[in-house]
């Protein structure tokens, strides 16, 4: 996100990117968000990805469709996604909705979602074993 | 120039309404010492000093400053050549009344004669004439809007909608469907704001534009903060917005253009309410777009199933060429469940 | 009549009732009133005792009684003179609001107001029993009103007794926190008597921040307290666990009766993507390997 304060900062954690989105976005916001998160996992080789969410108010159709397309697009780049941060009003209004995260995971916050990272050495390999990973929706 | 101005000052006024009852109470005050014959040339002529004075007045360019920029330093001979323009502007107005609405409007403001003794003397009731002079009211505004702006109205239908609006009677706005006008018309959406200010004074009803994504973010914020007035959960301050979100959403992806109005309700119980319009393609078959299967983007069964279940009240009439309106209502919740 | 300025309608109704149709009306109300105000203190003990008598308001101490007689007294008398009810209204909405917590009964308050009617009646009845044409004119007059007010009294009365006993319940709802924080990430949830929607709603509001406030990576829901939930019931437990999904935790679901796993196969779940186990005691057990504790019971919980 280039010029103004920024909405969204990506820092890099060893193999780990850390997103964390500061304010809502609108959706040319998100797109453009999406961009910047794919283009610098590609250059970083990234093996795993935490996008943390608490500030946002309202995760709606598109918000959730584009959170989903950035794990699946950093799983195709071999990155393991994790969402973090979802506020409890904004879970139950996103299943409301019919939204889920589909199969990205999810942890609580940042801390949860570092340790859920660091049990999956080989993040981003297309792991399904539910047990081993809380939070993700089947 | 001239027109330029004219288009400005129009915009500009504290509010047509404002002007027409500066006038009213200017006319009654003097009533006493005018010969009853007199009281209609009267009234026209109180009219036009009313609008001149407007622009004597020591206080009007701080009232308008952050309107009319380009008169802020006026220059004299075309000030006067749009004093003049005012001063007719109302009086074609009272003149465009019919000839008995307009002997009753000045009856009841000017001699002060109450609207028991206006029911008796037509045979009609005091609350029949009460309407009649609040639709005369109404009509008087648009007719001096119109003349001042000089407008050719290009529809059969804009008089009708205009007056609607400046009446604020909302079950006839609703008849000659006003909002769907205001998105078709572009004359009468730009008419109608002066119309609409006092509407828009009130503060339990918000309307916002929508055209671009970052309306979007607005105009779910806006609900928010409105409903966060009555005594709702969080969840449901969350799905309030998050409902706004999605209708504003499709919006902008399918028409472009359109508005959201949120309202607060009190009857027949507390709520809030919001109705998103736009006057783009239309859904051409509604049961397949609230099936949960179907969606025009994204193809994942979203929108419109979704907010039907985020909201208490849903219900969407749409036009194939003529747009879509979306109303959906939240209750508080009731104590007992 | 006809320069009788706009007033509350349920004034106006107050008067036409019952001085409408009277000439010197106005008249006649201030001499009932000033005949109430003169005799107020022999009046007011009269009907004190009736109260006692008719065992009214037992709940109350005498001095609690004495003042309150006096209150409704004399604002009863006011309420005769100037037609203001909203007055009146307004006194016994603040006066339920006092007694209703100390036991009150709605039939008391009725009870007492209407005690009152009869003992202002009989004394007018006294005053004017020599002049019969005279005391019909004045019962008439008074009986309509007295009546309204004693239907003012006794529906402010149940308006406010109802508000509180929402107000106490809603007090209970938010006291009974069943979310129970069991060991450090671990929470239960029992769920215990029939569900409706709106307890349903608040147990998942509940539910959702007690995760994010006890940073639960488990929950367990139990539901062997609940014989049956309707459809919207077993959605929104779907949806609840799908939410706590969202927010980072698993969640075991213990308790499940055949009826209410029907109901959620009729409302399309996937039970097998449930994590369902049998009682209790199995599902703290599956919770605590998902948490990686060691289980140092025997193994034998049945996972679903
Ligand atoms: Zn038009």
């Amino acid at each position: 996100m280039n010029g103004g304060p920024a909405l969204v900062s990506i820092m890099r954690q060893g193999s780990t990117l850390i997103a964390s989105v500061h304010t809502a976005l609108d959706d040319s916001e998100l797109v453009r968000f999406e961009h910047d998160l794919i283009h610098q996992i590609g250059e970083h080789r990234s093996r795993g990805v935490i996008i943390d969410v608490a500030a946002l108010d309202v995760i709606d159709s598109f918000a959730a469709l584009t959170l989903r397309r950035i794990a699946e697009m950093a799983r195709l780049r071999g990155a393991l996604t994790v969402l973090v941060g979802i506020q409890p009003e904004v879970a139950f209004t996103m299943v409301r909705l019919g939204m889920g995260t589909g199969q990205v995971p999810t942890a609580l916050d940042l801390e949860e979602g570092l340790a859920l990272l660091a049990a999956h050495p080989g993040a981003g390999t297309d792991s399904t074993e539910r047990d081993a990973r809380p939070g993700s929706t089947p | 120039m001239v027109r330029r101005i004219v288009h400005a000052r129009v915009g500009s006024h504290p509010s047509a309404e404002d002007l027409v009852q500066e006038t009213l109470t200017r006319v009654l005050a003097a009533s006493a010492t005018i010969e009853p014959g007199m009281l209609e040339p009267y009234a026209i002529v109180t009219a036009r000093n009313v609008v001149a004075s407007m622009w004597r007045d020591a206080d009007r360019r701080r009232r308008n400053q952050h309107r009319v920029v380009d008169l802020s330093t006026p220059d004299l001979p075309d000030s006067q050549v749009v004093l003049d323009e005012e001063q007719s502007a109302m009086a074609t107005a009272l003149a465009r009344l019919g000839e008995r609405e307009r002997r009753t409007l000045l009856e009841h403001e000017v001699s002060g004669t109450d609207t028991h003794t206006l029911a008796a003397r037509a045979g009609s009731t005091a609350g029949a004439v009460a309407a009649q002079l609040n639709r005369t009211r109404a009509r008087l505004r648009v007719e001096y809007v119109l003349a001042a702006e000089q407008a050719e109205l290009p529809t059969d239908q804009c008089r009708a909608v205009l007056i609607a609006l400046s009446g604020g009677d909302q079950r006839r706005q609703r008849e000659v469907r006003a909002a769907q006008h205001l998105l078709e018309c572009e004359l009468c959406a730009r008419l109608s704001e002066p119309l609409l200010e006092r509407g828009q004074q009130r503060d339990d009803r918000l309307r916002i534009p929508v055209t671009a994504d970052p309306d979007i973010v607005s105009a779910r914020r806006a609900a928010r903060e409105l409903a966060s007035r009555l005594d709702f959960a969080a969840t449901d301050l969350t799905v309030i917005a998050t409902a706004v979100s999605e209708v504003c959403r499709n919006i902008v992806r399918f028409a472009g253009t359109g508005e959201v109005v949120v309202e607060l309700l009190e009857v027949p119980r507390r709520g809030i309410q919001v109705v998103a319009r736009d006057g783009g393609p239309g859904i051409p078959d509604i049961d397949r777009a609230l099936d949960d299967g179907f969606s025009t983007y994204g193809g994942l069964g979203l929108g419109l199933p979704g907010v039907r279940r985020l909201m208490d009240e849903f219900a969407i009439a749409s036009e194939p060429g003529h747009g879509t309106t979306v109303t959906m209502t939240k209750w508080e919740r009731t104590h007992d469940g | 009549m006809d320069e009788r300025p706009e007033e509350h309608p349920q004034t106006r109704a107050l008067h036409e009732s019952h001085w409408a149709d009277h000439g010197g009306g106005e008249h006649l109300l201030s001499q009932l009133v000033a005949h109430l105000r003169e005799h107020r203190t022999r009046l007011q003990e009269e009907w004190s005792q009736r109260i006692q008598q008719a065992h009214l308001l037992t709940a109350m101490t005498p001095q609690e009684m004495a003042a309150e007689t006096t209150s409704v007294y004399d604002n009863y008398v006011e309420v005769l003179e100037t037609g203001n009810v909203e007055a009146l209204q307004h006194y016994a909405r603040d006066l339920s609001e006092r007694i209703i917590p100390r036991g009150v009964e709605t039939h008391e308050v009725v009870g007492i107001v209407l005690l009152l009617r009869d003992v202002l009646a009989r004394s007018l009845f006294e005053k004017y029993q020599r002049d019969f044409s005279r005391l019909n004119e004045v019962l008439d007059a008074y009986e309509p009103a007295a009546n309204r007010i004693a239907n003012t009294v006794a529906v402010s009365f149940v308006d406010e007794r109802e508000r509180i006993i929402r107000q106490q319940q809603d007090a209970i709802r938010e006291l009974s926190t069943p979310v129970l924080p069991v060991r450090e990430r671990l929470l239960i949830l029992p769920i215990i008597g029939v569900l409706d929607s709106e307890r349903a709603r608040q147990l998942t509001e509940q539910l959702l921040s007690g995760i994010r406030k006890h940073r639960a990576k488990v929950v367990v829901i139990d539901i062997t307290g609940s014989p049956d939930v309707d459809e919207a019931v077993a959605n929104h437990l779907v949806q609840t666990v799908d939410a706590s999904r969202l927010m980072g935790a698993s969640v075991i679901i213990t308790g499940l009766s055949p009826k209410i796993a029907q109901t959620l196969v009729t409302i399309g779940v996937d039970l097998s993507k449930m994590n369902t186990i049998g009682d209790l005691q199995g599902g703290l057990e599956e919770a605590e390997r998902l948490l990686g504790y060691t289980v140092t019971r025997k193994e034998g919980s049945t996972s679903s």
